[in-house]
Protein backbone atom coordinates (compact mmCIF):
# COMPACT_ATOMS: atom_id res chain seq x y z
CA UNK A 1 0.00 0.00 0.00
CA UNK A 2 2.55 2.17 0.68
CA UNK A 3 4.36 1.54 -2.54
CA UNK A 4 1.34 1.65 -4.22
CA UNK A 5 1.57 5.60 -3.52
CA UNK A 6 4.87 5.68 -5.03
CA UNK A 7 4.71 9.20 -6.96
CA UNK A 8 2.66 10.53 -4.29
CA UNK A 9 4.97 10.02 -1.25
CA UNK A 10 5.59 13.66 -0.73
CA UNK A 11 1.58 14.32 -0.76
CA UNK A 12 0.76 11.56 1.20
CA UNK A 13 4.29 13.55 3.92
CA UNK A 14 2.16 16.36 3.95
CA UNK A 15 -1.28 15.16 3.81
CA UNK A 16 -0.15 13.48 7.67
CA UNK A 17 1.70 16.78 8.31
CA UNK A 18 -1.33 18.94 7.84
CA UNK A 19 -3.48 19.74 10.86
CA UNK A 20 -6.24 20.47 9.07
CA UNK A 21 -8.38 16.99 7.70
CA UNK A 22 -10.42 19.07 5.11
CA UNK A 23 -8.04 20.98 3.67
CA UNK A 24 -5.54 18.17 3.44
CA UNK A 25 -8.35 16.21 1.93
CA UNK A 26 -8.22 18.80 -0.72
CA UNK A 27 -4.52 19.65 -1.20
CA UNK A 28 -4.14 15.20 -1.66
CA UNK A 29 -6.87 15.65 -4.22
CA UNK A 30 -5.23 17.97 -6.32
CA UNK A 31 -2.04 16.33 -6.20
CA UNK A 32 -3.91 13.21 -7.01
CA UNK A 33 -5.79 14.80 -10.02
CA UNK A 34 -2.52 15.51 -11.38
CA UNK A 35 -0.73 12.22 -11.17
CA UNK A 36 -3.86 10.33 -12.61
CA UNK A 37 -3.46 12.93 -15.82
CA UNK A 38 0.05 12.52 -15.69
CA UNK A 39 -0.68 8.58 -16.34
CA UNK A 40 -2.93 9.64 -19.03
CA UNK A 41 -6.28 8.80 -17.13
CA UNK A 42 -8.89 10.84 -19.18
CA UNK A 43 -8.88 14.21 -17.42
CA UNK A 44 -12.99 14.38 -16.65
CA UNK A 45 -12.79 10.75 -15.59
CA UNK A 46 -9.90 12.09 -13.39
CA UNK A 47 -11.81 14.68 -11.92
CA UNK A 48 -14.98 12.25 -11.49
CA UNK A 49 -12.99 9.76 -9.51
CA UNK A 50 -11.52 12.16 -7.53
CA UNK A 51 -14.91 13.85 -6.92
CA UNK A 52 -15.77 10.69 -5.38
CA UNK A 53 -13.19 10.17 -3.17
CA UNK A 54 -13.70 13.62 -1.96
CA UNK A 55 -17.25 13.08 -1.26
CA UNK A 56 -16.51 9.84 0.48
CA UNK A 57 -14.06 11.40 2.59
CA UNK A 58 -15.63 14.31 3.81
CA UNK A 59 -18.93 12.70 4.44
CA UNK A 60 -18.25 9.14 5.87
CA UNK A 61 -17.04 8.33 9.16
CA UNK A 62 -13.98 5.58 9.23
CA UNK A 63 -14.26 2.04 11.13
CA UNK A 64 -13.28 1.69 14.53
CA UNK A 65 -9.80 1.90 15.31
CA UNK A 66 -8.76 3.46 12.08
CA UNK A 67 -7.34 6.73 11.47
CA UNK A 68 -8.93 8.95 9.54
CA UNK A 69 -6.13 9.74 7.59
CA UNK A 70 -4.86 6.33 6.93
CA UNK A 71 -8.74 5.46 6.13
CA UNK A 72 -8.69 8.12 3.52
CA UNK A 73 -5.62 6.47 1.60
CA UNK A 74 -7.72 3.20 1.56
CA UNK A 75 -10.66 5.46 0.13
CA UNK A 76 -8.08 6.14 -2.80
CA UNK A 77 -7.07 2.88 -3.73
CA UNK A 78 -10.47 1.30 -3.05
CA UNK A 79 -12.21 3.81 -5.29
CA UNK A 80 -10.09 3.28 -8.21
CA UNK A 81 -9.98 -0.65 -8.02
CA UNK A 82 -13.89 -0.19 -8.16
CA UNK A 83 -13.40 1.55 -11.22
CA UNK A 84 -11.68 -1.34 -12.73
CA UNK A 85 -14.36 -3.85 -11.61
CA UNK A 86 -12.72 -4.84 -8.26
CA UNK A 87 -10.02 -7.13 -7.10
CA UNK A 88 -11.32 -10.12 -8.21
CA UNK A 89 -9.76 -12.03 -11.16
CA UNK A 90 -11.23 -11.77 -14.09
CA UNK A 91 -13.01 -14.61 -15.61
CA UNK A 92 -11.08 -16.05 -18.54
CA UNK A 93 -12.78 -19.64 -19.02
CA UNK A 94 -14.97 -19.78 -22.33
CA UNK A 95 -18.40 -20.17 -20.70
CA UNK A 96 -19.27 -22.21 -23.64
CA UNK A 97 -17.69 -24.28 -26.69
CA UNK A 98 -16.70 -23.36 -29.47
CA UNK A 99 -15.97 -20.49 -27.71
CA UNK A 100 -15.60 -17.46 -30.72
CA UNK A 101 -13.71 -13.97 -30.30
CA UNK A 102 -13.35 -11.31 -32.21
CA UNK A 103 -9.83 -9.01 -31.72
CA UNK A 104 -10.56 -5.69 -32.54
CA UNK A 105 -8.36 -1.73 -31.78
CA UNK A 106 -6.52 0.68 -33.87
CA UNK A 107 -4.37 0.60 -36.06
CA UNK A 108 -0.77 -0.75 -34.18
CA UNK A 109 -2.74 -1.56 -31.04
CA UNK A 110 -1.05 -5.18 -31.17
CA UNK A 111 -4.35 -6.98 -32.07
CA UNK A 112 -2.22 -9.67 -34.11
CA UNK A 113 0.72 -10.41 -31.80
CA UNK A 114 -2.18 -10.28 -29.07
CA UNK A 115 -4.08 -12.88 -31.56
CA UNK A 116 -1.26 -15.41 -31.15
CA UNK A 117 -0.91 -14.37 -26.94
CA UNK A 118 -4.46 -15.58 -26.58
CA UNK A 119 -4.28 -18.46 -29.01
CA UNK A 120 -0.90 -19.38 -27.02
CA UNK A 121 -2.62 -19.42 -23.55
CA UNK A 122 -5.80 -20.95 -24.16
CA UNK A 123 -3.44 -24.15 -25.92
CA UNK A 124 -1.58 -24.18 -23.11
CA UNK A 125 -4.72 -24.02 -20.62
CA UNK A 126 -5.52 -27.29 -22.91
CA UNK A 127 -8.15 -26.07 -25.42
CA UNK A 128 -7.97 -26.81 -29.33
CA UNK A 129 -7.27 -23.31 -31.06
CA UNK A 130 -7.69 -22.07 -34.53
CA UNK A 131 -6.59 -18.38 -35.39
CA UNK A 132 -8.73 -16.63 -38.44
CA UNK A 133 -7.17 -13.90 -40.44
CA UNK A 134 -9.42 -11.29 -40.89
CA UNK A 135 -6.83 -8.47 -41.45
CA UNK A 136 -7.80 -7.87 -45.57
CA UNK A 137 -5.91 -4.28 -45.54
CA UNK A 138 -2.25 -4.10 -43.62
CA UNK A 139 -0.06 -5.32 -46.21
CA UNK A 140 1.37 -8.87 -44.99
CA UNK A 141 -1.25 -9.56 -41.90
CA UNK A 142 -1.81 -12.84 -42.92
CA UNK A 143 1.52 -13.89 -42.95
CA UNK A 144 2.19 -12.03 -39.85
CA UNK A 145 -0.35 -13.96 -38.15
CA UNK A 146 0.92 -17.43 -40.08
CA UNK A 147 4.46 -17.10 -38.96
CA UNK A 148 2.28 -16.54 -35.21
CA UNK A 149 0.99 -19.67 -35.86
CA UNK A 150 3.83 -21.72 -36.79
CA UNK A 151 5.60 -20.56 -33.53
CA UNK A 152 2.58 -21.72 -31.00
CA UNK A 153 1.52 -24.99 -33.12
CA UNK A 154 -1.69 -23.42 -34.10
CA UNK A 155 -3.37 -23.26 -37.29
CA UNK A 156 -4.30 -20.00 -39.03
CA UNK A 157 -7.26 -19.77 -41.51
CA UNK A 158 -6.40 -17.39 -44.15
CA UNK A 159 -6.83 -16.90 -47.92
CA UNK A 160 -4.63 -13.77 -49.05
CA UNK A 161 -6.55 -14.02 -52.23
CA UNK A 162 -9.34 -12.79 -50.65
CA UNK A 163 -10.46 -9.51 -50.52
CA UNK A 164 -13.51 -9.43 -48.00
CA UNK A 165 -12.88 -9.50 -44.60
CA UNK A 166 -16.43 -10.82 -43.95
CA UNK A 167 -15.81 -13.60 -46.01
CA UNK A 168 -12.95 -14.87 -44.94
CA UNK A 169 -14.11 -14.34 -41.17
CA UNK A 170 -17.32 -16.23 -41.71
CA UNK A 171 -15.63 -18.74 -43.40
CA UNK A 172 -12.72 -19.29 -41.01
CA UNK A 173 -15.01 -20.08 -37.91
CA UNK A 174 -17.22 -22.28 -39.90
CA UNK A 175 -14.18 -24.18 -40.83
CA UNK A 176 -12.37 -24.36 -37.23
CA UNK A 177 -16.16 -25.08 -36.21
CA UNK A 178 -16.71 -28.11 -38.04
CA UNK A 179 -13.84 -29.25 -37.14
CA UNK A 180 -14.73 -29.04 -33.48
CA UNK A 181 -12.52 -26.08 -32.32
CA UNK A 182 -13.04 -24.79 -29.28
CA UNK A 183 -11.60 -21.55 -28.81
CA UNK A 184 -11.38 -19.49 -32.12
CA UNK A 185 -9.83 -16.56 -32.45
CA UNK A 186 -10.44 -13.47 -35.10
CA UNK A 187 -7.67 -10.97 -36.28
CA UNK A 188 -9.24 -8.05 -37.71
CA UNK A 189 -7.44 -4.91 -39.13
CA UNK A 190 -6.78 -2.12 -37.53
CA UNK A 191 -9.15 1.18 -38.14
CA UNK A 192 -9.89 4.30 -35.76
CA UNK A 193 -12.92 5.87 -34.65
CA UNK A 194 -13.28 8.60 -37.83
CA UNK A 195 -13.07 5.37 -40.26
CA UNK A 196 -16.70 5.04 -41.08
CA UNK A 197 -16.15 2.60 -42.89
CA UNK A 198 -13.78 0.56 -41.15
CA UNK A 199 -16.38 0.55 -38.93
CA UNK A 200 -19.35 -0.88 -40.95
CA UNK A 201 -16.54 -3.56 -41.91
CA UNK A 202 -16.35 -4.46 -38.33
CA UNK A 203 -20.07 -4.58 -37.60
CA UNK A 204 -20.18 -6.79 -40.51
CA UNK A 205 -17.83 -8.90 -39.43
CA UNK A 206 -19.40 -9.34 -36.01
CA UNK A 207 -23.01 -9.64 -37.28
CA UNK A 208 -21.73 -12.34 -39.51
CA UNK A 209 -19.51 -14.19 -37.26
CA UNK A 210 -21.89 -13.43 -33.87
CA UNK A 211 -19.14 -13.67 -31.97
CA UNK A 212 -19.20 -14.31 -28.21
CA UNK A 213 -16.77 -11.94 -26.93
CA UNK A 214 -15.36 -8.98 -28.71
CA UNK A 215 -11.87 -7.72 -27.34
CA UNK A 216 -10.99 -3.91 -27.59
CA UNK A 217 -7.09 -4.52 -27.70
CA UNK A 218 -5.86 -1.17 -26.47
CA UNK A 219 -2.14 0.21 -26.86
CA UNK A 220 -1.14 1.12 -23.03
CA UNK A 221 0.69 4.20 -23.55
CA UNK A 222 -2.37 6.20 -25.28
CA UNK A 223 -3.62 8.95 -23.92
CA UNK A 224 -6.78 11.51 -23.39
CA UNK A 225 -8.13 9.91 -26.75
CA UNK A 226 -8.99 6.63 -25.14
CA UNK A 227 -12.19 7.00 -24.26
CA UNK A 228 -13.31 8.32 -27.01
CA UNK A 229 -12.31 5.86 -29.21
CA UNK A 230 -13.32 2.92 -27.33
CA UNK A 231 -16.53 4.47 -26.72
CA UNK A 232 -16.71 4.61 -30.39
CA UNK A 233 -15.73 1.26 -30.90
CA UNK A 234 -18.43 0.35 -28.17
CA UNK A 235 -21.16 1.60 -29.83
CA UNK A 236 -20.05 -0.11 -33.08
CA UNK A 237 -20.08 -3.47 -31.66
CA UNK A 238 -20.24 -4.44 -27.67
CA UNK A 239 -16.86 -4.77 -26.18
CA UNK A 240 -16.78 -7.61 -24.26
CA UNK A 241 -13.36 -7.35 -22.58
CA UNK A 242 -10.08 -5.49 -23.01
CA UNK A 243 -6.32 -6.38 -23.50
CA UNK A 244 -3.93 -3.67 -22.53
CA UNK A 245 -0.46 -4.03 -24.60
CA UNK A 246 2.82 -2.78 -24.51
CA UNK A 247 3.05 -2.52 -20.57
CA UNK A 248 6.85 -2.93 -21.09
CA UNK A 249 7.59 0.56 -21.80
CA UNK A 250 7.24 3.41 -19.80
CA UNK A 251 3.55 4.10 -20.39
CA UNK A 252 1.87 4.22 -16.88
CA UNK A 253 -1.24 2.84 -18.66
CA UNK A 254 -3.86 5.58 -17.49
CA UNK A 255 -5.14 5.52 -20.89
CA UNK A 256 -6.76 1.94 -20.21
CA UNK A 257 -8.54 3.07 -16.98
CA UNK A 258 -11.04 5.04 -19.68
CA UNK A 259 -11.56 2.83 -21.60
CA UNK A 260 -12.79 0.05 -18.78
CA UNK A 261 -14.96 3.68 -17.81
CA UNK A 262 -15.96 3.95 -21.42
CA UNK A 263 -17.21 0.71 -21.94
CA UNK A 264 -18.08 -1.25 -19.17
CA UNK A 265 -15.73 -3.72 -19.93
CA UNK A 266 -12.88 -5.27 -17.81
CA UNK A 267 -9.36 -5.72 -18.72
CA UNK A 268 -8.27 -9.45 -18.93
CA UNK A 269 -4.71 -9.52 -19.89
CA UNK A 270 -1.98 -7.77 -20.30
CA UNK A 271 0.77 -7.38 -22.90
CA UNK A 272 4.16 -7.12 -21.47
CA UNK A 273 6.45 -7.62 -24.22
CA UNK A 274 6.48 -8.78 -28.06
CA UNK A 275 6.96 -12.79 -27.46
CA UNK A 276 3.91 -14.90 -26.84
CA UNK A 277 4.73 -15.53 -23.57
CA UNK A 278 4.97 -11.94 -22.58
CA UNK A 279 1.61 -12.12 -21.36
CA UNK A 280 -0.42 -11.73 -18.34
CA UNK A 281 -3.82 -12.31 -16.67
CA UNK A 282 -4.82 -8.89 -15.55
CA UNK A 283 -5.24 -7.86 -11.84
CA UNK A 284 -6.48 -4.39 -11.22
CA UNK A 285 -4.56 -3.39 -8.11
CA UNK A 286 -1.17 -3.99 -10.48
CA UNK A 287 -2.79 -1.33 -12.87
CA UNK A 288 -4.23 1.18 -9.87
CA UNK A 289 -0.55 0.77 -8.53
CA UNK A 290 1.53 1.70 -11.68
CA UNK A 291 -1.24 4.37 -12.34
CA UNK A 292 0.01 5.95 -8.86
CA UNK A 293 3.49 5.47 -9.58
CA UNK A 294 4.04 1.99 -8.19
CA UNK B 1 -8.43 44.67 -17.47
CA UNK B 2 -8.30 41.64 -15.74
CA UNK B 3 -7.09 40.91 -12.28
CA UNK B 4 -4.08 38.72 -11.09
CA UNK B 5 -6.49 36.01 -9.91
CA UNK B 6 -8.79 36.12 -12.98
CA UNK B 7 -5.76 35.82 -15.25
CA UNK B 8 -4.20 33.14 -13.31
CA UNK B 9 -7.23 31.05 -13.19
CA UNK B 10 -7.55 31.35 -17.38
CA UNK B 11 -3.78 30.21 -17.34
CA UNK B 12 -5.07 27.06 -15.91
CA UNK B 13 -7.81 26.54 -17.86
CA UNK B 14 -5.77 27.12 -20.49
CA UNK B 15 -3.20 24.19 -19.33
CA UNK B 16 -5.82 21.91 -19.08
CA UNK B 17 -6.73 22.67 -22.26
CA UNK B 18 -4.03 21.43 -23.45
CA UNK B 19 -3.15 18.39 -21.08
CA UNK B 20 -6.20 17.23 -22.45
CA UNK B 21 -4.99 17.46 -26.31
CA UNK B 22 -2.20 15.02 -24.85
CA UNK B 23 0.45 18.25 -24.54
CA UNK B 24 2.44 16.37 -22.31
CA UNK B 25 1.83 17.43 -18.52
CA UNK B 26 5.17 18.86 -18.10
CA UNK B 27 5.14 20.65 -21.03
CA UNK B 28 2.10 22.05 -20.20
CA UNK B 29 3.08 23.03 -17.17
CA UNK B 30 5.79 24.91 -18.11
CA UNK B 31 4.08 26.59 -20.93
CA UNK B 32 1.53 27.83 -18.33
CA UNK B 33 4.86 29.23 -16.23
CA UNK B 34 6.02 31.13 -19.18
CA UNK B 35 2.50 32.43 -19.45
CA UNK B 36 2.73 33.58 -15.54
CA UNK B 37 5.90 35.44 -16.23
CA UNK B 38 4.09 37.24 -18.53
CA UNK B 39 1.36 38.52 -16.41
CA UNK B 40 3.95 39.46 -14.32
CA UNK B 41 6.19 41.34 -16.67
CA UNK B 42 2.46 43.54 -17.55
CA UNK B 43 2.19 41.76 -20.97
CA UNK B 44 -1.03 40.13 -20.52
CA UNK B 45 -4.16 41.96 -18.83
CA UNK B 46 -7.09 40.55 -21.35
CA UNK B 47 -8.29 37.49 -22.20
CA UNK B 48 -7.10 37.75 -25.86
CA UNK B 49 -3.52 39.32 -24.94
CA UNK B 50 -3.41 35.86 -23.00
CA UNK B 51 -4.23 34.22 -26.15
CA UNK B 52 -1.80 36.38 -28.30
CA UNK B 53 1.26 35.23 -26.06
CA UNK B 54 0.49 31.52 -25.94
CA UNK B 55 0.64 31.41 -29.78
CA UNK B 56 3.69 33.10 -29.83
CA UNK B 57 5.64 30.66 -27.09
CA UNK B 58 4.15 27.85 -29.73
CA UNK B 59 5.01 29.34 -32.43
CA UNK B 60 8.53 29.71 -30.98
CA UNK B 61 8.90 26.20 -29.94
CA UNK B 62 8.44 25.40 -33.54
CA UNK B 63 10.79 27.88 -34.38
CA UNK B 64 13.29 27.01 -32.20
CA UNK B 65 13.41 23.42 -33.26
CA UNK B 66 13.88 24.88 -36.98
CA UNK B 67 12.63 23.17 -39.68
CA UNK B 68 14.38 20.65 -42.41
CA UNK B 69 13.50 19.83 -45.92
CA UNK B 70 14.22 16.09 -46.24
CA UNK B 71 14.21 16.09 -50.22
CA UNK B 72 17.24 19.27 -49.96
CA UNK B 73 19.22 16.48 -47.20
CA UNK B 74 18.80 13.86 -49.55
CA UNK B 75 20.26 15.77 -52.86
CA UNK B 76 23.42 16.70 -50.63
CA UNK B 77 23.72 13.48 -50.17
CA UNK B 78 24.62 10.40 -52.45
CA UNK B 79 22.84 7.93 -51.77
CA UNK B 80 21.23 9.34 -48.88
CA UNK B 81 20.53 6.98 -45.57
CA UNK B 82 17.90 7.71 -43.74
CA UNK B 83 16.96 5.47 -40.62
CA UNK B 84 13.82 5.12 -39.13
CA UNK B 85 13.12 4.39 -35.69
CA UNK B 86 10.48 4.03 -32.66
CA UNK B 87 7.93 2.08 -30.56
CA UNK B 88 6.21 -1.02 -31.71
CA UNK B 89 3.69 0.03 -34.21
CA UNK B 90 3.52 3.57 -34.42
CA UNK B 91 4.04 3.17 -38.26
CA UNK B 92 7.61 3.29 -39.49
CA UNK B 93 7.27 0.87 -42.17
CA UNK B 94 4.24 2.14 -43.61
CA UNK B 95 5.56 5.93 -42.99
CA UNK B 96 9.01 4.23 -45.11
CA UNK B 97 6.81 3.02 -48.01
CA UNK B 98 5.01 7.03 -48.15
CA UNK B 99 8.65 8.68 -47.54
CA UNK B 100 9.85 6.39 -50.50
CA UNK B 101 7.02 7.23 -52.71
CA UNK B 102 7.71 10.50 -51.96
CA UNK B 103 11.42 10.66 -53.48
CA UNK B 104 11.02 8.51 -55.95
CA UNK B 105 8.69 11.43 -57.53
CA UNK B 106 11.00 13.90 -56.77
CA UNK B 107 13.22 11.90 -59.23
CA UNK B 108 15.43 10.18 -56.90
CA UNK B 109 16.04 6.05 -56.78
CA UNK B 110 15.14 4.93 -53.46
CA UNK B 111 15.82 1.15 -52.13
CA UNK B 112 13.36 0.53 -48.75
CA UNK B 113 15.70 -1.81 -46.56
CA UNK B 114 14.14 -4.44 -44.73
CA UNK B 115 16.23 -4.01 -41.53
CA UNK B 116 13.42 -5.30 -39.32
CA UNK B 117 14.73 -9.16 -39.05
CA UNK B 118 12.62 -10.17 -36.16
CA UNK B 119 8.83 -9.35 -36.06
CA UNK B 120 7.00 -11.73 -38.07
CA UNK B 121 5.90 -10.67 -41.31
CA UNK B 122 8.10 -7.51 -41.36
CA UNK B 123 9.86 -8.63 -44.76
CA UNK B 124 7.00 -9.54 -46.25
CA UNK B 125 5.06 -6.28 -45.44
CA UNK B 126 8.03 -4.08 -46.90
CA UNK B 127 7.94 -6.60 -49.75
CA UNK B 128 4.04 -5.95 -50.76
CA UNK B 129 4.64 -2.20 -50.83
CA UNK B 130 7.94 -2.93 -52.62
CA UNK B 131 5.14 -4.55 -55.35
CA UNK B 132 2.40 -1.79 -55.03
CA UNK B 133 4.64 1.42 -55.72
CA UNK B 134 7.45 -0.58 -57.79
CA UNK B 135 9.51 0.60 -55.54
CA UNK B 136 12.84 -2.30 -55.00
CA UNK B 137 13.19 -3.46 -51.14
CA UNK B 138 16.51 -5.12 -50.04
CA UNK B 139 15.54 -7.94 -47.88
CA UNK B 140 17.15 -9.86 -44.95
CA UNK B 141 16.80 -13.31 -43.06
CA UNK B 142 14.36 -13.50 -40.30
CA UNK B 143 16.87 -13.89 -37.28
CA UNK B 144 20.36 -11.89 -38.99
CA UNK B 145 21.37 -9.10 -37.24
CA UNK B 146 20.09 -5.95 -38.94
CA UNK B 147 23.24 -3.60 -38.79
CA UNK B 148 24.67 -6.41 -41.25
CA UNK B 149 21.28 -6.44 -43.63
CA UNK B 150 21.82 -2.61 -43.42
CA UNK B 151 25.53 -2.91 -44.12
CA UNK B 152 25.00 -4.97 -47.28
CA UNK B 153 22.07 -3.38 -48.75
CA UNK B 154 24.24 0.11 -48.51
CA UNK B 155 27.14 -2.02 -50.93
CA UNK B 156 23.93 -3.31 -52.89
CA UNK B 157 22.71 0.37 -53.45
CA UNK B 158 26.10 1.88 -54.36
CA UNK B 159 26.83 -0.40 -56.69
CA UNK B 160 22.95 -0.36 -58.70
CA UNK B 161 22.72 4.00 -58.46
CA UNK B 162 20.35 4.26 -55.32
CA UNK B 163 20.54 7.47 -54.73
CA UNK B 164 18.68 7.24 -51.31
CA UNK B 165 18.11 4.38 -48.76
CA UNK B 166 15.38 4.07 -46.26
CA UNK B 167 16.26 1.78 -43.76
CA UNK B 168 13.08 0.23 -41.68
CA UNK B 169 14.53 -0.76 -38.22
CA UNK B 170 12.24 -3.14 -35.51
CA UNK B 171 10.25 -1.52 -33.73
CA UNK B 172 11.12 -1.45 -29.63
CA UNK B 173 10.92 -0.29 -26.48
CA UNK B 174 13.30 2.68 -25.89
CA UNK B 175 14.21 0.88 -22.12
CA UNK B 176 14.90 -2.41 -23.42
CA UNK B 177 18.71 -2.43 -23.02
CA UNK B 178 19.47 -5.09 -25.47
CA UNK B 179 17.28 -3.89 -29.00
CA UNK B 180 18.85 -0.60 -28.09
CA UNK B 181 21.96 -1.49 -27.77
CA UNK B 182 21.25 -3.27 -31.95
CA UNK B 183 19.64 0.31 -32.80
CA UNK B 184 23.15 1.76 -32.06
CA UNK B 185 24.97 -0.72 -33.65
CA UNK B 186 22.75 -0.05 -36.79
CA UNK B 187 23.33 3.80 -36.73
CA UNK B 188 27.37 2.98 -36.27
CA UNK B 189 27.19 0.43 -39.18
CA UNK B 190 24.87 2.59 -41.20
CA UNK B 191 25.93 6.37 -41.04
CA UNK B 192 23.00 7.96 -41.57
CA UNK B 193 22.80 11.34 -42.66
CA UNK B 194 19.37 11.99 -41.00
CA UNK B 195 17.43 9.90 -38.46
CA UNK B 196 13.79 9.85 -38.32
CA UNK B 197 11.89 9.15 -35.10
CA UNK B 198 8.37 8.00 -35.74
CA UNK B 199 5.74 8.70 -32.79
CA UNK B 200 1.61 7.84 -33.12
CA UNK B 201 -0.16 11.04 -32.81
CA UNK B 202 -2.82 9.34 -29.91
CA UNK B 203 0.12 8.95 -27.48
CA UNK B 204 -0.01 10.50 -24.47
CA UNK B 205 2.12 11.17 -21.82
CA UNK B 206 4.88 8.29 -23.10
CA UNK B 207 5.29 10.80 -25.89
CA UNK B 208 8.32 12.38 -24.68
CA UNK B 209 10.18 9.71 -22.53
CA UNK B 210 10.19 7.76 -26.06
CA UNK B 211 11.80 11.01 -27.97
CA UNK B 212 14.15 11.12 -24.88
CA UNK B 213 15.30 8.02 -24.68
CA UNK B 214 15.58 7.36 -28.57
CA UNK B 215 17.43 10.73 -28.83
CA UNK B 216 19.74 9.84 -25.92
CA UNK B 217 20.74 7.08 -27.68
CA UNK B 218 21.34 7.52 -30.94
CA UNK B 219 20.16 11.12 -31.52
CA UNK B 220 17.45 12.07 -33.73
CA UNK B 221 17.38 14.29 -36.24
CA UNK B 222 13.69 14.95 -37.38
CA UNK B 223 10.19 13.35 -36.60
CA UNK B 224 7.32 12.28 -38.01
CA UNK B 225 3.86 11.94 -36.47
CA UNK B 226 1.54 8.82 -38.03
CA UNK B 227 -2.00 8.48 -37.05
CA UNK B 228 -2.87 12.06 -37.20
CA UNK B 229 -5.82 11.73 -39.14
CA UNK B 230 -7.20 9.84 -36.03
CA UNK B 231 -6.35 12.93 -33.79
CA UNK B 232 -5.53 16.49 -35.92
CA UNK B 233 -5.21 18.83 -32.60
CA UNK B 234 -3.44 16.18 -31.04
CA UNK B 235 -0.32 17.65 -29.17
CA UNK B 236 2.38 14.99 -29.66
CA UNK B 237 3.62 17.39 -32.38
CA UNK B 238 4.07 20.32 -30.11
CA UNK B 239 5.42 18.05 -27.07
CA UNK B 240 8.22 16.78 -29.17
CA UNK B 241 9.44 19.64 -30.25
CA UNK B 242 9.96 21.25 -26.95
CA UNK B 243 11.32 18.60 -25.73
CA UNK B 244 13.61 17.30 -28.03
CA UNK B 245 14.05 21.15 -29.85
CA UNK B 246 13.73 19.08 -33.16
CA UNK B 247 11.63 19.60 -35.91
CA UNK B 248 8.12 17.74 -36.94
CA UNK B 249 8.60 17.53 -40.75
CA UNK B 250 5.91 15.54 -41.52
CA UNK B 251 2.48 13.78 -40.65
CA UNK B 252 0.82 10.90 -41.71
CA UNK B 253 -2.63 11.34 -42.26
CA UNK B 254 -3.66 7.49 -43.47
CA UNK B 255 -2.72 4.10 -44.45
CA UNK B 256 -2.51 5.08 -48.57
CA UNK B 257 1.30 6.46 -49.98
CA UNK B 258 -0.36 9.70 -50.47
CA UNK B 259 -1.33 10.15 -47.11
CA UNK B 260 1.74 12.19 -45.68
CA UNK B 261 1.70 15.89 -45.02
CA UNK B 262 4.42 18.28 -44.94
CA UNK B 263 3.91 19.69 -40.82
CA UNK B 264 2.71 22.93 -41.08
CA UNK B 265 3.30 24.95 -37.71
CA UNK B 266 0.63 28.22 -38.11
CA UNK B 267 -2.11 25.24 -39.10
CA UNK B 268 -1.31 23.50 -36.65
CA UNK B 269 -0.87 26.09 -33.48
CA UNK B 270 -3.71 27.39 -35.17
CA UNK B 271 -5.92 23.84 -34.58
CA UNK B 272 -4.07 23.19 -30.90
CA UNK B 273 -4.88 26.73 -29.83
CA UNK B 274 -7.54 26.30 -26.61
CA UNK B 275 -10.50 28.73 -27.10
CA UNK B 276 -10.90 30.82 -24.28
CA UNK B 277 -14.12 31.81 -24.50
CA UNK B 278 -15.65 31.52 -20.99
N1 LIG C 1 6.92 -4.15 -26.53
C1 LIG C 1 5.73 -4.68 -26.86
N2 LIG C 1 5.40 -4.74 -28.15
C2 LIG C 1 4.20 -5.28 -28.47
C3 LIG C 1 3.30 -5.77 -27.52
N3 LIG C 1 2.22 -6.24 -28.18
C4 LIG C 1 2.46 -6.02 -29.50
N4 LIG C 1 3.66 -5.45 -29.68
C5 LIG C 1 4.31 -5.00 -30.92
O1 LIG C 1 3.56 -3.92 -31.45
C6 LIG C 1 3.69 -3.89 -32.85
C7 LIG C 1 2.33 -3.89 -33.48
O2 LIG C 1 1.72 -5.14 -33.19
P1 LIG C 1 0.69 -5.83 -34.16
O3 LIG C 1 0.26 -7.08 -33.50
O4 LIG C 1 1.21 -5.91 -35.53
O5 LIG C 1 -0.47 -4.74 -34.08
P2 LIG C 1 -1.86 -4.74 -34.85
O6 LIG C 1 -2.84 -4.11 -33.95
O7 LIG C 1 -2.18 -6.10 -35.35
O8 LIG C 1 -1.52 -3.77 -36.06
P3 LIG C 1 -2.43 -3.53 -37.37
O9 LIG C 1 -2.90 -4.86 -37.82
O10 LIG C 1 -1.52 -2.85 -38.32
O11 LIG C 1 -3.53 -2.63 -36.93
C8 LIG C 1 4.55 -5.08 -33.21
O12 LIG C 1 5.89 -4.64 -33.29
C9 LIG C 1 4.40 -6.00 -32.03
O13 LIG C 1 5.51 -6.84 -31.87
C10 LIG C 1 3.67 -5.68 -26.13
O14 LIG C 1 2.94 -6.07 -25.22
N5 LIG C 1 4.90 -5.13 -25.87
N1 LIG D 1 -4.75 5.78 -39.86
C1 LIG D 1 -3.43 5.70 -40.03
N2 LIG D 1 -2.83 4.51 -39.90
C2 LIG D 1 -1.50 4.45 -40.07
C3 LIG D 1 -0.72 5.60 -40.36
N3 LIG D 1 0.58 5.21 -40.44
C4 LIG D 1 0.59 3.87 -40.21
N4 LIG D 1 -0.65 3.41 -40.00
C5 LIG D 1 -1.07 2.03 -39.69
O1 LIG D 1 -0.51 1.66 -38.45
C6 LIG D 1 -0.27 0.25 -38.42
C7 LIG D 1 1.17 -0.01 -38.00
O2 LIG D 1 2.01 0.49 -39.02
P1 LIG D 1 3.46 -0.10 -39.31
O3 LIG D 1 4.03 0.71 -40.42
O4 LIG D 1 3.42 -1.56 -39.47
O5 LIG D 1 4.16 0.28 -37.94
P2 LIG D 1 5.65 -0.05 -37.48
O6 LIG D 1 6.08 1.09 -36.64
O7 LIG D 1 6.48 -0.40 -38.63
O8 LIG D 1 5.38 -1.33 -36.57
P3 LIG D 1 6.48 -2.36 -36.00
O9 LIG D 1 7.47 -2.57 -37.09
O10 LIG D 1 5.68 -3.56 -35.66
O11 LIG D 1 7.06 -1.69 -34.80
C8 LIG D 1 -0.60 -0.25 -39.82
O12 LIG D 1 -1.89 -0.78 -39.79
C9 LIG D 1 -0.56 0.99 -40.67
O13 LIG D 1 -1.40 0.91 -41.80
C10 LIG D 1 -1.39 6.86 -40.48
O14 LIG D 1 -0.81 7.92 -40.70
N5 LIG D 1 -2.74 6.85 -40.29
K1 LIG E 1 0.55 2.92 -30.85
MG1 LIG F 1 -2.62 -6.73 -37.24
MG1 LIG G 1 7.66 -2.04 -39.00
Amino acid sequence: MEMVFENLKESIAKFFRSEKYEEAVNEFIKDLQKELVKSDVNLNLAFEITKKIKERALTQEPPVGVSRKEWFLSIVYEELVKLLGGDSKPSIKPARKPWIIMLVGLQGSGKTTTAAKLAYFYKLEGYKVGLVAADTFRPAAYDQLRQLGEQIGVPVYGDPSIEDAVEIASRGVKYFVEKGFEVVIIDTAGRHHKEEDLLEEMRLISSSVKPDEIILVIDGSIGQQAYNIAKKFHETTPIGSIIVTKLDGTAKGGGALSAVAATGAPIKFVGLGEKVEDFEVFKPSKLVGRVLGY
Amino acid sequence: IFSREKLESLIDELKLELVASDVAYEVAEEISSRLLKAVDEGLVRSREDLQRVLKNILIEVFEKAGSVDLLSVARANKPCKLVFLGVNGVGKTTTIAKIAVLLRDNGFKPLMVAADTFRAGAQEQLKIHSERTGIPVFTGKYGSDPASVAFDAIQFASSRGFDALLIDTAGRMHVDIDLVNELKKVVRVVKPHFKILVVDALTGNDAIEQARFFNEAVGVDGVIVTKVDAYEQGGVPLSIAYILGKPVIYAGVGQGYKDLKPFNVYEYVNRILPDLES
